[in-house]
Protein backbone atom coordinates (compact mmCIF):
# COMPACT_ATOMS: atom_id res chain seq x y z
CA UNK A 1 0.00 0.00 0.00
CA UNK A 2 1.55 3.11 -1.05
CA UNK A 3 0.57 6.21 1.05
CA UNK A 4 2.21 9.52 -1.06
CA UNK A 5 0.13 12.06 1.11
CA UNK A 6 1.89 11.21 4.64
CA UNK A 7 5.21 11.08 3.29
CA UNK A 8 4.32 14.47 1.54
CA UNK A 9 3.27 15.59 4.64
CA UNK A 10 6.19 14.18 6.65
CA UNK A 11 9.14 16.24 3.86
CA UNK A 12 6.54 19.22 4.87
CA UNK A 13 7.02 18.91 8.31
CA UNK A 14 11.25 18.79 7.73
CA UNK A 15 10.50 22.07 5.45
CA UNK A 16 9.12 24.13 8.37
CA UNK A 17 11.41 22.31 11.10
CA UNK A 18 14.22 24.00 8.61
CA UNK A 19 12.12 27.24 8.35
CA UNK A 20 12.12 27.30 11.76
CA UNK A 21 15.87 26.64 12.46
CA UNK A 22 16.76 29.55 10.16
CA UNK A 23 14.30 32.42 11.46
CA UNK A 24 15.72 31.45 14.82
CA UNK A 25 19.14 31.62 13.92
CA UNK A 26 18.16 35.65 12.68
CA UNK A 27 16.68 36.37 15.49
CA UNK A 28 19.44 34.84 17.38
CA UNK A 29 21.64 37.44 15.28
CA UNK A 30 19.42 40.55 15.93
CA UNK A 31 21.94 42.29 17.35
CA UNK A 32 24.89 40.99 15.78
CA UNK A 33 26.58 44.35 13.72
CA UNK A 34 26.71 43.86 10.00
CA UNK A 35 24.59 40.48 10.05
CA UNK A 36 22.61 39.79 6.58
CA UNK A 37 19.23 37.67 7.14
CA UNK A 38 18.64 34.35 5.65
CA UNK A 39 15.41 34.44 3.66
CA UNK A 40 13.88 31.15 2.93
CA UNK A 41 11.00 30.59 -0.08
CA UNK A 42 9.36 27.40 -0.74
CA UNK A 43 9.85 25.69 -4.52
CA UNK A 44 7.36 22.84 -4.91
CA UNK A 45 9.10 19.78 -5.36
CA UNK A 46 7.12 17.42 -7.73
CA UNK A 47 4.34 19.35 -6.81
CA UNK A 48 3.44 17.55 -3.95
CA UNK A 49 5.56 19.51 -0.60
CA UNK A 50 8.05 22.44 -0.48
CA UNK A 51 11.68 22.66 -0.59
CA UNK A 52 13.65 25.12 1.02
CA UNK A 53 15.24 27.59 -0.66
CA UNK A 54 17.63 29.87 1.14
CA UNK A 55 19.72 33.31 0.03
CA UNK A 56 21.10 35.71 1.79
CA UNK A 57 19.09 39.05 2.22
CA UNK A 58 21.75 41.91 0.97
CA UNK A 59 19.09 44.52 2.17
CA UNK A 60 21.13 47.41 3.94
CA UNK A 61 20.79 47.72 7.66
CA UNK A 62 20.46 50.65 9.69
CA UNK A 63 23.24 52.68 10.28
CA UNK A 64 23.48 53.83 13.80
CA UNK A 65 25.97 56.33 15.00
CA UNK A 66 28.83 55.32 17.94
CA UNK A 67 31.13 57.99 17.61
CA UNK A 68 34.45 55.39 17.69
CA UNK A 69 37.20 56.16 15.52
CA UNK A 70 37.51 52.79 13.83
CA UNK A 71 34.16 51.96 13.65
CA UNK A 72 33.14 51.84 9.74
CA UNK A 73 29.86 51.46 7.95
CA UNK A 74 29.13 50.70 4.53
CA UNK A 75 26.07 52.04 2.88
CA UNK A 76 25.63 50.26 -0.67
CA UNK A 77 26.75 47.42 -2.18
CA UNK A 78 30.01 46.59 -0.83
CA UNK A 79 32.38 44.68 1.27
CA UNK A 80 35.45 45.05 3.63
CA UNK A 81 37.93 42.81 2.60
CA UNK A 82 39.63 40.90 5.64
CA UNK A 83 42.56 38.67 5.76
CA UNK A 84 41.81 35.33 7.52
CA UNK A 85 44.30 32.28 8.01
CA UNK A 86 41.55 31.04 5.37
CA UNK A 87 42.18 33.54 2.87
CA UNK A 88 40.65 36.71 2.09
CA UNK A 89 36.94 36.91 3.26
CA UNK A 90 34.47 39.79 3.26
CA UNK A 91 32.34 41.65 5.81
CA UNK A 92 29.83 43.85 6.42
CA UNK A 93 31.07 44.66 10.00
CA UNK A 94 32.85 47.35 10.21
CA UNK A 95 33.30 47.48 14.11
CA UNK A 96 37.37 47.44 13.36
CA UNK A 97 40.30 48.18 16.46
CA UNK A 98 44.38 48.95 15.96
CA UNK A 99 46.24 46.18 17.02
CA UNK A 100 49.99 46.84 18.95
CA UNK A 101 51.77 47.12 15.43
CA UNK A 102 49.18 49.99 14.69
CA UNK A 103 47.19 47.87 12.09
CA UNK A 104 43.65 47.83 11.06
CA UNK A 105 42.03 45.00 12.98
CA UNK A 106 38.64 43.02 13.02
CA UNK A 107 37.35 42.32 16.69
CA UNK A 108 38.65 38.39 15.91
CA UNK A 109 41.79 39.67 15.22
CA UNK A 110 42.08 39.53 11.41
CA UNK A 111 44.11 42.30 9.42
CA UNK A 112 41.64 44.59 7.60
CA UNK A 113 42.91 45.35 4.01
CA UNK A 114 43.39 48.56 2.33
CA UNK A 115 44.31 48.68 -1.61
CA UNK A 116 47.62 48.37 -0.99
CA UNK A 117 47.69 45.89 1.89
CA UNK A 118 47.10 45.74 5.33
CA UNK A 119 46.28 49.57 6.77
CA UNK A 120 48.53 51.26 9.26
CA UNK A 121 46.48 53.75 11.48
CA UNK A 122 48.50 54.69 13.87
CA UNK A 123 48.55 58.33 14.63
CA UNK A 124 46.70 61.30 16.89
CA UNK A 125 43.94 61.45 14.15
CA UNK A 126 42.38 58.98 11.76
CA UNK A 127 39.76 60.01 9.77
CA UNK A 128 38.32 58.05 7.14
CA UNK A 129 36.47 59.44 4.03
CA UNK A 130 33.38 58.76 2.63
CA UNK A 131 35.12 56.76 -0.34
CA UNK A 132 37.40 54.71 2.27
CA UNK A 133 40.42 56.49 1.64
CA UNK A 134 41.99 56.83 5.06
CA UNK A 135 43.66 60.19 6.16
CA UNK A 136 46.72 59.55 9.15
CA UNK A 137 47.78 62.66 10.75
CA UNK A 138 46.08 64.94 7.54
CA UNK A 139 48.47 62.60 4.99
CA UNK A 140 46.69 59.89 2.97
CA UNK A 141 47.74 56.78 4.25
CA UNK A 142 45.82 54.31 1.78
CA UNK A 143 42.09 53.67 0.77
CA UNK A 144 40.10 50.84 1.96
CA UNK A 145 39.84 48.21 0.01
CA UNK A 146 36.08 47.56 -0.85
CA UNK A 147 34.83 44.82 -2.94
CA UNK A 148 31.56 43.20 -4.35
CA UNK A 149 30.36 39.89 -6.23
CA UNK A 150 28.55 39.88 -9.48
CA UNK A 151 25.97 37.60 -7.55
CA UNK A 152 25.45 37.94 -4.37
CA UNK A 153 23.45 35.28 -4.65
CA UNK A 154 26.47 33.05 -4.41
CA UNK A 155 27.99 34.21 -1.26
CA UNK A 156 28.53 31.95 1.22
CA UNK A 157 28.39 32.06 4.81
CA UNK A 158 30.86 31.06 7.87
CA UNK A 159 30.31 32.17 10.83
CA UNK A 160 32.25 34.98 12.70
CA UNK A 161 30.46 37.86 10.20
CA UNK A 162 32.86 36.35 7.21
CA UNK A 163 31.67 35.99 3.91
CA UNK A 164 32.49 33.82 1.33
CA UNK A 165 32.98 34.95 -2.47
CA UNK A 166 32.31 31.61 -4.71
CA UNK A 167 32.55 33.63 -7.58
CA UNK A 168 35.22 36.65 -9.07
CA UNK A 169 34.80 39.79 -7.55
CA UNK A 170 33.33 42.81 -9.90
CA UNK A 171 33.59 46.35 -9.61
CA UNK A 172 31.77 48.48 -7.14
CA UNK A 173 29.24 50.69 -8.17
CA UNK A 174 27.88 52.81 -5.32
CA UNK A 175 29.24 52.77 -1.42
CA UNK A 176 29.85 55.06 1.28
CA UNK A 177 32.11 54.66 4.09
CA UNK A 178 30.58 56.24 7.34
CA UNK A 179 33.23 56.47 9.45
CA UNK A 180 32.05 56.80 14.00
CA UNK A 181 28.75 54.13 12.81
CA UNK A 182 27.99 50.67 12.55
CA UNK A 183 25.55 49.00 10.49
CA UNK A 184 22.76 47.37 12.46
CA UNK A 185 21.59 43.54 11.23
CA UNK A 186 18.73 44.11 8.89
CA UNK A 187 17.09 41.40 11.07
CA UNK A 188 13.01 42.77 11.76
CA UNK A 189 12.61 41.10 15.01
CA UNK A 190 8.74 42.03 14.83
CA UNK A 191 8.76 40.21 11.55
CA UNK A 192 10.79 37.28 12.80
CA UNK A 193 8.08 36.85 15.73
CA UNK A 194 4.97 36.76 13.19
CA UNK A 195 6.91 34.09 10.89
CA UNK A 196 7.53 32.27 14.06
CA UNK A 197 3.90 31.94 14.54
CA UNK A 198 3.05 31.37 11.23
CA UNK A 199 5.68 28.25 11.10
CA UNK A 200 4.06 26.86 14.12
CA UNK A 201 1.04 26.77 13.45
CA UNK A 202 1.65 25.27 9.59
CA UNK A 203 3.57 23.24 11.06
CA UNK A 204 0.76 21.75 13.77
CA UNK A 205 -1.73 21.83 10.67
CA UNK A 206 0.39 19.04 8.51
CA UNK A 207 0.43 17.46 11.36
CA UNK A 208 -3.78 17.49 11.78
CA UNK A 209 -3.28 16.18 8.46
CA UNK A 210 -0.62 13.32 9.32
CA UNK A 211 -3.57 12.43 12.07
CA UNK A 212 -6.92 12.69 9.58
CA UNK A 213 -4.54 10.46 7.03
CA UNK A 214 -3.51 7.49 9.42
CA UNK A 215 -6.91 7.39 10.52
CA UNK A 216 -8.28 7.03 7.14
CA UNK A 217 -5.22 4.08 7.04
CA UNK A 218 -6.23 2.65 10.11
CA UNK A 219 -9.94 2.45 9.11
CA UNK A 220 -8.79 0.48 6.36
CA UNK A 221 -6.44 -1.43 7.56
CA UNK A 222 -8.94 -2.71 10.55
CA UNK A 223 -12.49 -2.10 7.96
CA UNK A 224 -11.73 -3.38 4.08
CA UNK A 225 -11.94 -7.65 4.15
CA UNK A 226 -13.93 -8.01 7.23
CA UNK A 227 -16.88 -9.77 6.59
CA UNK A 228 -19.85 -8.31 7.83
CA UNK B 1 16.71 17.57 14.15
CA UNK B 2 15.84 19.94 16.81
CA UNK B 3 14.81 23.35 15.50
CA UNK B 4 16.89 25.99 16.18
CA UNK B 5 16.45 25.36 19.98
CA UNK B 6 20.19 26.09 20.89
CA UNK B 7 20.44 28.85 18.02
CA UNK B 8 18.00 30.93 20.13
CA UNK B 9 19.52 30.21 23.55
CA UNK B 10 22.56 31.11 22.13
CA UNK B 11 20.70 34.87 21.55
CA UNK B 12 19.30 34.72 24.89
CA UNK B 13 22.93 34.26 26.65
CA UNK B 14 24.70 37.06 24.25
CA UNK B 15 22.01 39.22 25.23
CA UNK B 16 21.89 38.36 29.25
CA UNK B 17 25.88 39.30 28.24
CA UNK B 18 24.61 43.14 27.11
CA UNK B 19 22.44 43.50 29.24
CA UNK B 20 25.22 42.85 32.26
CA UNK B 21 27.42 45.34 30.24
CA UNK B 22 24.88 47.84 29.97
CA UNK B 23 24.14 47.50 33.60
CA UNK B 24 28.01 47.91 34.79
CA UNK B 25 27.90 51.45 32.35
CA UNK B 26 25.16 52.26 34.19
CA UNK B 27 25.99 51.78 37.61
CA UNK B 28 29.09 53.63 37.06
CA UNK B 29 27.46 56.69 35.21
CA UNK B 30 29.10 58.48 38.09
CA UNK B 31 32.16 57.16 38.10
CA UNK B 32 35.21 59.75 37.71
CA UNK B 33 37.18 59.15 35.03
CA UNK B 34 34.91 55.74 33.68
CA UNK B 35 34.84 54.59 30.05
CA UNK B 36 31.80 52.90 29.07
CA UNK B 37 32.19 49.08 27.60
CA UNK B 38 29.99 48.17 24.47
CA UNK B 39 29.46 44.21 23.25
CA UNK B 40 30.09 42.85 19.94
CA UNK B 41 28.72 39.96 18.76
CA UNK B 42 29.70 37.63 15.65
CA UNK B 43 27.52 34.94 14.28
CA UNK B 44 28.30 31.70 14.77
CA UNK B 45 29.33 28.66 11.93
CA UNK B 46 26.92 27.35 9.57
CA UNK B 47 26.04 24.56 8.71
CA UNK B 48 26.31 23.94 4.45
CA UNK B 49 23.31 21.80 3.47
CA UNK B 50 23.47 22.49 0.08
CA UNK B 51 26.47 24.65 -1.19
CA UNK B 52 25.55 27.05 -4.61
CA UNK B 53 25.05 25.62 -7.41
CA UNK B 54 24.18 25.72 -11.05
CA UNK B 55 20.86 25.28 -11.96
CA UNK B 56 19.58 23.21 -15.09
CA UNK B 57 19.27 26.34 -17.27
CA UNK B 58 22.49 27.81 -15.99
CA UNK B 59 21.71 29.88 -13.37
CA UNK B 60 23.65 30.24 -9.98
CA UNK B 61 21.50 28.74 -7.14
CA UNK B 62 22.17 30.12 -3.70
CA UNK B 63 23.87 28.22 -1.60
CA UNK B 64 21.23 26.59 1.44
CA UNK B 65 23.28 26.93 4.79
CA UNK B 66 21.58 27.09 8.26
CA UNK B 67 23.16 28.92 10.96
CA UNK B 68 23.95 28.13 14.31
CA UNK B 69 23.54 31.57 16.53
CA UNK B 70 25.31 34.46 17.68
CA UNK B 71 28.69 34.22 20.20
CA UNK B 72 29.99 37.36 22.48
CA UNK B 73 33.03 38.34 20.67
CA UNK B 74 34.48 41.27 22.53
CA UNK B 75 33.45 43.80 25.01
CA UNK B 76 35.21 46.93 24.04
CA UNK B 77 35.99 49.83 26.26
CA UNK B 78 35.16 53.39 24.29
CA UNK B 79 37.65 55.80 25.24
CA UNK B 80 35.89 58.67 24.11
CA UNK B 81 36.55 62.25 26.24
CA UNK B 82 34.10 62.70 29.38
CA UNK B 83 33.19 66.29 30.14
CA UNK B 84 35.21 68.36 32.60
CA UNK B 85 33.24 68.85 36.08
CA UNK B 86 34.86 71.60 37.67
CA UNK B 87 34.92 70.95 41.43
CA UNK B 88 37.84 74.16 42.71
CA UNK B 89 39.04 71.65 44.56
CA UNK B 90 43.15 72.10 44.15
CA UNK B 91 43.90 68.32 43.62
CA UNK B 92 41.49 67.27 41.32
CA UNK B 93 43.07 67.22 38.10
CA UNK B 94 41.13 66.52 34.55
CA UNK B 95 42.74 65.13 31.49
CA UNK B 96 40.71 66.61 28.28
CA UNK B 97 43.19 64.29 25.40
CA UNK B 98 45.10 61.21 25.24
CA UNK B 99 46.94 59.75 28.55
CA UNK B 100 46.40 57.97 31.59
CA UNK B 101 48.43 59.09 35.17
CA UNK B 102 50.11 56.34 36.77
CA UNK B 103 49.89 55.40 39.97
CA UNK B 104 52.06 52.90 41.93
CA UNK B 105 50.11 49.75 43.51
CA UNK B 106 51.32 47.95 46.65
CA UNK B 107 52.65 45.01 44.42
CA UNK B 108 55.19 47.48 42.86
CA UNK B 109 53.77 47.37 39.22
CA UNK B 110 52.26 50.35 37.64
CA UNK B 111 48.78 51.19 36.93
CA UNK B 112 46.83 53.61 34.85
CA UNK B 113 43.86 55.90 35.57
CA UNK B 114 41.71 58.83 33.95
CA UNK B 115 40.91 59.50 37.65
CA UNK B 116 42.53 62.52 38.96
CA UNK B 117 40.78 63.12 42.42
CA UNK B 118 44.26 63.16 44.31
CA UNK B 119 44.90 63.88 48.04
CA UNK B 120 48.05 64.43 50.25
CA UNK B 121 49.29 61.54 52.22
CA UNK B 122 51.34 62.05 55.62
CA UNK B 123 54.38 62.68 54.16
CA UNK B 124 52.98 64.94 51.30
CA UNK B 125 53.20 62.54 48.57
CA UNK B 126 50.33 63.19 45.93
CA UNK B 127 48.01 60.02 46.23
CA UNK B 128 44.86 58.88 45.03
CA UNK B 129 41.73 57.60 46.66
CA UNK B 130 42.59 54.50 47.61
CA UNK B 131 45.87 55.74 48.23
CA UNK B 132 47.98 54.51 45.75
CA UNK B 133 51.13 57.05 44.90
CA UNK B 134 51.12 59.19 41.69
CA UNK B 135 53.87 58.15 39.68
CA UNK B 136 56.78 60.21 39.14
CA UNK B 137 56.12 61.36 42.85
CA UNK B 138 55.25 64.96 43.99
CA UNK B 139 56.15 65.72 47.08
CA UNK B 140 54.64 69.05 48.48
CA UNK B 141 57.06 70.76 51.43
CA UNK B 142 55.24 71.05 54.56
CA UNK B 143 53.39 74.01 55.06
CA UNK B 144 53.62 75.26 51.65
CA UNK B 145 50.19 76.66 50.14
CA UNK B 146 48.55 77.36 47.10
CA UNK B 147 49.35 74.18 44.88
CA UNK B 148 49.12 75.37 40.85
CA UNK B 149 49.20 73.08 38.11
CA UNK B 150 49.54 74.17 34.83
CA UNK B 151 48.03 73.25 31.58
CA UNK B 152 51.42 71.04 30.74
CA UNK B 153 51.41 69.84 34.25
CA UNK B 154 53.72 72.24 35.99
CA UNK B 155 52.86 71.58 39.61
CA UNK B 156 54.34 74.84 41.50
CA UNK B 157 53.50 76.01 45.27
CA UNK B 158 54.03 79.33 47.14
CA UNK B 159 56.83 79.46 49.72
CA UNK B 160 55.89 79.93 53.00
CA UNK B 161 59.00 82.08 53.65
CA UNK B 162 59.41 84.93 50.95
CA UNK B 163 56.06 84.25 49.48
CA UNK B 164 57.50 83.49 45.73
CA UNK B 165 56.41 80.39 43.62
CA UNK B 166 58.22 77.74 43.17
CA UNK B 167 58.30 74.55 40.89
CA UNK B 168 58.19 71.25 42.52
CA UNK B 169 57.46 68.48 39.62
CA UNK B 170 55.96 67.98 36.25
CA UNK B 171 53.17 65.51 35.77
CA UNK B 172 54.29 62.89 33.56
CA UNK B 173 51.04 61.23 31.57
CA UNK B 174 51.42 57.38 30.13
CA UNK B 175 50.33 56.42 26.84
CA UNK B 176 49.68 53.13 24.63
CA UNK B 177 49.36 52.16 20.75
CA UNK B 178 45.65 50.67 21.63
CA UNK B 179 44.73 51.94 24.96
CA UNK B 180 41.14 50.23 24.14
CA UNK B 181 43.60 46.95 24.68
CA UNK B 182 44.26 47.70 28.43
CA UNK B 183 42.77 45.59 31.42
CA UNK B 184 40.41 46.84 33.65
CA UNK B 185 41.52 46.16 37.22
CA UNK B 186 38.72 47.63 39.23
CA UNK B 187 38.88 50.89 41.29
CA UNK B 188 39.32 53.20 38.33
CA UNK B 189 42.25 51.54 37.42
CA UNK B 190 44.19 49.75 34.23
CA UNK B 191 46.91 47.51 33.32
CA UNK B 192 49.28 47.17 30.52
CA UNK B 193 48.74 43.54 28.45
CA UNK B 194 49.85 42.65 25.85
CA UNK B 195 46.72 44.06 23.60
CA UNK B 196 47.70 47.67 24.86
CA UNK B 197 51.21 47.32 23.60
CA UNK B 198 53.88 48.88 25.52
CA UNK B 199 53.47 52.12 27.93
CA UNK B 200 55.21 55.27 26.52
CA UNK B 201 55.63 58.35 28.80
CA UNK B 202 55.57 62.18 28.06
CA UNK B 203 54.45 65.61 29.52
CA UNK B 204 51.01 67.06 29.08
CA UNK B 205 50.70 69.06 26.61
CA UNK B 206 53.15 68.03 24.64
CA UNK B 207 53.78 65.35 21.42
CA UNK B 208 49.62 64.88 21.71
CA UNK B 209 49.44 64.04 25.32
CA UNK B 210 46.66 65.48 27.30
CA UNK B 211 46.53 69.12 28.91
CA UNK B 212 45.74 68.63 32.22
CA UNK B 213 42.90 70.71 33.93
CA UNK B 214 43.43 71.62 37.81
CA UNK B 215 39.93 71.88 39.89
CA UNK B 216 37.96 69.92 37.55
CA UNK B 217 37.30 65.73 37.32
CA UNK B 218 36.97 63.98 33.98
CA UNK B 219 33.06 62.83 34.30
CA UNK B 220 31.99 59.23 33.48
CA UNK B 221 31.45 59.05 29.48
CA UNK B 222 28.18 56.91 29.91
CA UNK B 223 25.25 58.17 28.79
CA UNK B 224 22.03 57.41 30.49
CA UNK B 225 19.70 57.80 27.81
CA UNK B 226 21.77 55.93 25.53
CA UNK B 227 22.34 52.64 27.81
CA UNK B 228 18.62 52.81 28.72
CA UNK B 229 17.60 52.43 24.90
CA UNK B 230 20.20 49.32 24.65
CA UNK B 231 18.49 47.69 27.66
CA UNK B 232 15.31 47.94 26.09
CA UNK B 233 17.09 46.95 22.90
CA UNK B 234 18.46 44.11 24.86
CA UNK B 235 15.44 43.28 27.13
CA UNK B 236 12.95 42.67 23.53
CA UNK B 237 15.52 40.45 21.83
CA UNK B 238 16.07 38.29 24.89
CA UNK B 239 12.20 37.89 24.81
CA UNK B 240 12.25 37.19 21.10
CA UNK B 241 14.43 34.43 21.43
CA UNK B 242 12.02 33.06 23.77
CA UNK B 243 9.48 33.21 22.07
CA UNK B 244 11.38 31.19 19.35
CA UNK B 245 12.26 28.74 22.44
CA UNK B 246 8.68 28.29 22.72
CA UNK B 247 7.74 27.81 19.09
CA UNK B 248 10.39 25.43 18.29
CA UNK B 249 9.22 23.35 21.99
CA UNK B 250 5.43 23.38 20.63
CA UNK B 251 6.43 21.83 17.33
CA UNK B 252 8.22 18.76 18.89
CA UNK B 253 5.36 18.66 20.90
CA UNK B 254 2.86 18.03 18.97
CA UNK B 255 5.03 16.05 16.82
CA UNK B 256 5.45 14.15 20.15
CA UNK B 257 1.81 13.25 20.36
CA UNK B 258 1.10 12.59 16.82
CA UNK B 259 3.51 9.53 17.59
CA UNK B 260 1.69 8.80 21.07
Amino acid sequence: MTVPGILNTARTLGYYTRLQAVTANNLANASTDGFKAERVSAQSFAEAFPEALASIDMRQGTVRDTGRTFDLALEGDAFFVVRTPQGERLTRNGGFSMDINGFLINHDGDLVLGEEGPLHVRGHEVVVEDDGTVVVDGARADRLRLETVSDLGTLRKEGHGRLVATTPFAPVRNATVRQGALEDANVDPLLGTVDLIQIQRAYAANIEAMRAMDGVMSAVARDIGRVP
Amino acid sequence: MTPGLRTSASGMIAQQKRVDVIANNLANVNTTGFKRSRTHFEDLLYETIQGPRRSGTGAVVSPMQIGHGVRLNAITRIDTQGGAEITGRPLDIALEGEGFFQVEMPDGTIAYTRDGSFSLSDAGQLVTNSGQLLLPGIVLPPDTTNVTISETGMVSVTNPADGMALEIGRLELARFANPTGLLSLGGNLLAESDASGHVSVGFPGEDGFARVLQGALESSNVEIVQEMTDMIAAQRAYEINARAIRAAEDMMRSLDDLIR
